[in-house]
């Protein structure tokens, strides 16, 4: 009972809740006993004034706490007040109406409660506002106190208080930074509420925190942190790995341009002087192949006027020996044509014969000419033989012509008019039968003759249709005699022999001048021939002369072919010399042009060619010898390296911005470019040393990022021993009929799994045991390392961190006799009632224990409302486990309860409820009463 | 009692999964089942008004209870049921611990085990094969008992259902004589 010395005493209520006064012991268990509506509840409610104090915790049922205050507080001098036996001695803590709206206000001393110190002379109650006076009267030093600084002074937080105060300090906490959390679970205690496993995790880690390193882990930045070397590094190595083959050929690129640079290096000063020397050069090379094509030109002259001389003479030569050939073949012919001519005058006799026939026969023709033509005489033949047939018809006629007929027949008159019609010779005509004119009918003649008659007037003949005019035509009125005809005829007889004879005359000159004309023919040939025979003399006379000269002619003609050959050949090989001399020429001169060209192309006169020296190179050992002629291509070609070495350096920077674009970073603190490159090469050299060395640092990352996790395990581990301490506590007693109560933590599986699985991994690095798996089977790539990591930050995300609550939950843990036990979250679910009270009970007086400093303990009191619900055996029980807890319990119920050592009737007298000490009753265990 | 709506961030997300059917496995879903921690009373409260019954379980998921299953689900569920406790059953003989069940890996090797094992069962149900085997985990995959990751599949806190239920059962003898009782309780 040393225990029991520190504590509360006793509970008094001066007219508050329906109680006159009230006395309550709570130096041990209690059990209030009154009938229903009486004033139990009210009674240990008041407790709530002095323990809870915050009045939005308090919970009075179903009254209001304002309607409580009225009930606690009617005026003021209404009093709830405590005495707590302290280690400093007797203390009271108080709580008097202040009348005004019910309020109250709380006050406190060291010293015993001695109720007539509130109660005045004439037995009346003291009023609030004369209260601390009249305290200091009774020799009591008390002090108002706000609500903030009572739970300070009650809890024990000396920061609060001045030095001088007394130490009222009721709940001595481990840590007076609990002071909260135990106040909220001692307001759920003694008020009972719904308790569930997450509420109670809530206190007990409150309640175990300073055990515990409960820093919030921010998982990812952690993680992040310790990676942040490795993930730049291993994102280094991919950028690299990945870019390998753009790399190697970068170094390719290098190797090339130090090589060029080196030859650039070599050339750049012979190229220099060849551009000094070459404008002498060029000068002279070009003024030597101009006198050369000059001298040339000349010689070409010369050989062309000679060979046009040629050409005339060969004309010449051959017009002359034409000319000789023509007069020999001519010679020739005349040999041939007079090989029967003895000489000249044989021919010349010929032709005087000729002329003396042709002499004569002209004399015979020039008589013949006289006469008339021949076709004349002929046409006079034809006439006179014509007119002697006529005269001859005539003479036959004479006596029976047509005109004696009609002379006779016919009237004169129509006689002459038809002779004038009719010509002579039909006049002439003989009249006969027979012959050409008949006249068979006289009379019908007649008739028709005056018929015509009287057609006639005046010489003018009217037929039908015809006139004609008579008076022109002669009357043929004559008729030759006889005789008459004779002689004409004779006459023509004579004509015709004289013309015959004529005639012939005439037709023998023609023949005869024939002839002449061939004998003049024949003169005039004779005439040529004689001539020609003449020549011939003359070309005999030079024929042998003539032959030599033909002969010296075709010799001189073939000389002539002979050089013309020669100059040919000759102008063929100037020809070709001075084509040679002119492609030097122009040679030269694309040369020069090439150079100037090439010259203001340099590049060689700008950065990095004017420093090359002072860049990285490789010597060049070619032979270097520089002739003139092979300058252009010298300097085209010094050109194009310096342009393939700028090429390279574009390149190579393209080509290293792009690594930077890819993520390359590593090489860029480098001072130039060039040691970038080299660092780069080298580097990628190395890369699965690299790996390693990245390899190595991620088991260092990941030993960093586990010390952490460390932590949040081993307070898991501690949590889990404190509840294990915890259930052991709560378990020192059997708890109803439950073999098993335990409040029990869970384990999130997958969580504290992960955080194994890096601690683990961790310990295999840090023991360097599995150093050889790892170089098989990277660390980075480690899929169940990954997925332990992805699930803490996935977990931390949605917390906002990772703590040691997020990794288990609680389950309270209840089995009876002969049972598996069973899991709740919710206690009020796991059992009977009166259970379900007494596990509350004892759950929240066990954490509000775990919170008391054990070495000051000092007894408090909770109760237990309708208390009968709870058997005896609980009953007992619970009173000996609050009492190891620290509490005193007070039980309030209709009926006794035989369990408490104090039994408490509520006495009413006058409506007023009133409870004296002498009315408590004391009730001890005979075995208690031996001792 | 008021609920503060500008804290239910998830509200809509929540709803939609759970009322499909679905289950919400605290690590499949964290961040939906930590708003579901923090704010639990009023998510249930809230559901409660629109008709449902929202049961978070401690041991890390959550759905709402239906008493009436459809003509799927009720297949699906007797299905499932069958096939998780075979697979309980199987592990149990290879020595594996039961509440471990996260832990599984069920890859087509184990499937085609569990399937050859218990083919005539299997086929009683007109599961013909390891692939039907495989449809049944994937429509469960989607109301939340599982997980596919890997190639393969993975229970989650969910199947706890299962598995309470099972344990509640113990006494039954025969498997087909469990899966009828199943049909009844589940849904
Ligand atoms: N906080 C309060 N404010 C106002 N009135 C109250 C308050 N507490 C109790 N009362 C009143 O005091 C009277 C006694 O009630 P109380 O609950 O104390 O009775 P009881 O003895 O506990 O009865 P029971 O055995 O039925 O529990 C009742 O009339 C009640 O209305
Ligand atoms: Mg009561």
């Amino acid at each position: 009972m040393s225990l029991a010395q520190y504590g509360f005493q006793k509970l008094v209520l001066l007219n508050s809740a329906g109680y006159s006064r009230a006395e309550l012991p709570l130096d041990d268990s209690v059990s209030i006993i009154a009938p229903n509506n009486t004033g139990k509840t009210s009674l240990i409610n008041a407790l709530q004034f002095l323990l809870i104090l915050n009045k939005q915790h308090m919970d009075f049922g179903a009254h209001s706490v304002e309607n409580s205050k009225r009930f606690y507080f009617p005026d003021n001098s209404a009093y709830i007040l405590l005495e707590v036996l302290l280690p400093s001695g007797m203390a009271v803590i108080g709580c008097v109406g202040k009348g005004l709206s019910h309020d109250y206000e709380y006050f406190a001393y060291q010293g015993s409660l001695d109720l007539d110190d509130y109660r005045l002379a004439d037995g009346k109650l003291v009023a609030q506002p004369k209260l601390i006076a009249r305290l200091f009267e009774c020799g009591k030093l008390a002090k108002i106190y706000p609500q903030a600084d009572l739970r300070a002074l009650l809890y024990g937080n000396r920061q609060k208080q001045r030095a001088d105060e007394p130490d009222l300090t009721i709940f001595p906490l481990e840590f007076t930074s609990q002071a909260a959390t135990y106040q909220r679970i001692l307001t759920r205690t003694l008020r009972l509420d719904k308790l569930d496993s997450r509420e109670v995790k809530y206190y007990l880690l409150e309640i175990f925190k300073n055990d515990l390193q409960d820093r919030n882990v921010d998982f990812k930045s952690e993680w992040d942190k310790s990676f942040a070397d490795v993930n730049y590094d291993k994102s280094q190595y991919d950028a690299v790995f990945r870019n390998q083959s753009l790399i190697s050929g970068m170094e390719d690129s290098q190797q090339t341009r130090l090589l060029l640079r080196g030859k650039l290096i070599l050339w750049r000063p012979l190229i220099e002087k060849g551009l000094n020397d070459w404008e002498d050069y060029n000068t002279s090379t070009s003024e030597e192949l101009r006198l050369r094509l000059q001298t040339l030109e000349e010689e070409a002259v010369a050989l062309e006027k000679r060979h046009e001389m040629i050409y005339q003479d060969r004309a010449d030569a051959k017009t002359a020996l034409k000319a000789q050939q023509k007069i020999e073949s001519h010679y020739q012919e005349l040999i041939i044509q007079f090989q029967f001519v003895s000489d000249l005058a044989q021919l010349q006799n010929q032709r005087q014969l000729l002329q003396k026939q042709r002499d004569e026969l002209m004399r015979s023709i020039v008589n013949a000419e006289q006469q008339q033509s021949q076709e004349a005489i002929a046409r006079n033949i034809a006439k006179i033989n014509k007119e002697k047939v006529d005269l001859n018809r005539q003479l036959q006629n004479v006596n029976n012509n047509l005109y004696l007929q009609l002379q006779k027949i016919l009237p004169a008159e129509s006689f002459e008019l038809v002779t004038r019609l009719l010509s002579k010779s039909v006049l002439s005509l003989p009249v006969a039968l027979g012959s050409a004119v008949e006249l068979d009918d006289e009379t019908a003649f007649h008739s028709f003759a005056a018929l015509l008659a009287s057609r006639l007037s005046a010489n003018r003949l009217q037929l039908p249709g015809l006139l004609l005019d008579l008076s022109e035509l002669e009357p043929n009125l004559f008729i030759k005699t006889a005789q008459e005809l004779e002689t004409e005829i004779n006459d023509c007889e004579r004509q015709l022999t004289e013309l015959n004879s004529l005639l012939k005359t005439v037709e023998t000159l023609t023949q005869q001048k024939q002839h002449q004309q061939k004998l003049e023919q024949q003169i005039s040939e004779l005439l040529v021939d004689e001539k020609n025979y003449e020549e011939l003399l003359a070309l005999k006379v030079g024929a042998l002369e003539r032959l030599q000269t033909i002969e010296a002619l075709q010799q001189k003609l073939v000389l002539l072919e002979q050089e013309e050959s020669v100059l040919a050949e000759q102008k063929k090989s100037i020809l070709l010399a001075q084509e040679k001399h002119k492609s030097d020429q122009k040679e030269l001169q694309s040369q020069f042009q090439r150079i100037n060209i090439a010259r203001q192309q340099r590049l060689d006169q700008q950065f990095p060619f004017t420093a090359l020296e002072q860049l990285p190179h490789l010597p060049c050992m070619e032979s270097t010898e520089l002739a003139m002629p092979t300058l252009a291509d010298r300097i085209e070609t010094y050109n194009r390296d310096c342009q393939k070495l700028k090429q390279i350096d574009e390149q190579l920077n393209d080509h290293l911005s792009q690594l930077h674009r890819d993520g390359v970073s590593k090489f860029q603190t480098q001072d130039t470019a060039e040691q970038q490159l080299n660092a780069l090469f080298n580097y990628t050299a190395q890369l699965s040393q690299e790996k390693e060395a990245i390899e190595r640092k991620a088991r260092s990352a990941v030993v960093q990022v586990a010390a952490i996790l460390r932590d949040l395990r081993d307070s898991l581990e501690t949590f889990k021993r404190r509840m294990r301490e915890f259930n052991n506590k709560i378990n020192r007693r059997q708890l109803s009929d439950l073999k098993v109560f335990k409040i029990e933590p869970r384990e999130e599986d997958i969580l504290v799994r992960a955080i194994q699985a890096l601690i683990s991994t961790s310990e295999q690095v840090e023991s360097g045991r599995s150093f050889d798996l790892f170089d098989q089977n990277t660390m980075l790539d480690d899929k169940d390392l990954n997925k332990a990591k992805d699930i803490l930050i996935k977990e931390g995300e949605a917390r906002g961190g990772l703590r040691v609550e997020h990794l288990f939950r609680l389950v309270f843990s209840i089995a009876k006799e002969n049972q598996t036990p069973a899991e709740f979250e919710d206690i009020d679910s796991a059992a009977s009632n009166g259970t379900v009270l007494m596990a509350k009970l004892i759950t929240g007086l066990a954490m509000l224990n775990q919170m008391q400093d054990s070495r000051k303990a000092i007894k408090t009191a909770c109760y237990l409302d309708e208390a009968a619900s709870l058997d005896q055996r609980n009953q007992r029980n619970l009173i000996e486990i609050a009492e190891e807890f620290g509490f005193t319990l007070i039980f309030a119920s209709p009926e006794p309860q035989i369990t408490a050592r104090y039994c408490v009737p509520i006495a009413t007298t006058k409506g007023k409820n009133h409870i004296s000490r002498l009315s408590w009753q004391i009730l001890e265990n005979l075995s208690d009463t031996d001792k | 009692m008021t609920i503060d709506f500008t804290a239910l961030t998830q509200l809509q997300p929540l709803f939609k999964q759970l009322s499909s059917g679905a289950h919400l496995n605290r690590l499949k879903d964290t961040e939906l089942w930590v708003q579901l921690e923090l704010y639990q009373s009023d998510y249930e409260s809230l559901f409660a008004a629109l008709g449902f019954v929202l049961i978070v379980d401690g041991r890390g998921f959550a759905y709402f209870k239906t008493e009436l299953a459809s003509a799927y689900t009720g297949k699906l569920t007797r299905r499932l049921a069958l096939v998780i406790m075979l697979l309980f059953e199987y592990q149990a003989d290879q020595g594996l611990h039961l509440f471990q069940f996260q832990q599984w890996r069920l890859d087509a090797n184990l499937l085609d085990q569990l399937w050859q094992q218990y083919f005539a069962l299997f086929e009683a149900e007109e599961i013909n094969s390891p692939k039907t085997l495989a449809e049944i985990l994937d429509s469960a995959t989607r109301v939340g008992f599982l997980i596919s990751e890997d190639n393969a599949y993975r229970l989650l806190p969910s199947i706890h259902r299962y598995l309470d239920l099972f344990v509640e059962l113990g006494n039954a003898e025969r498997p087909d004589q469990i899966k009828e009782d199943i049909k009844e309780d589940m849904l």
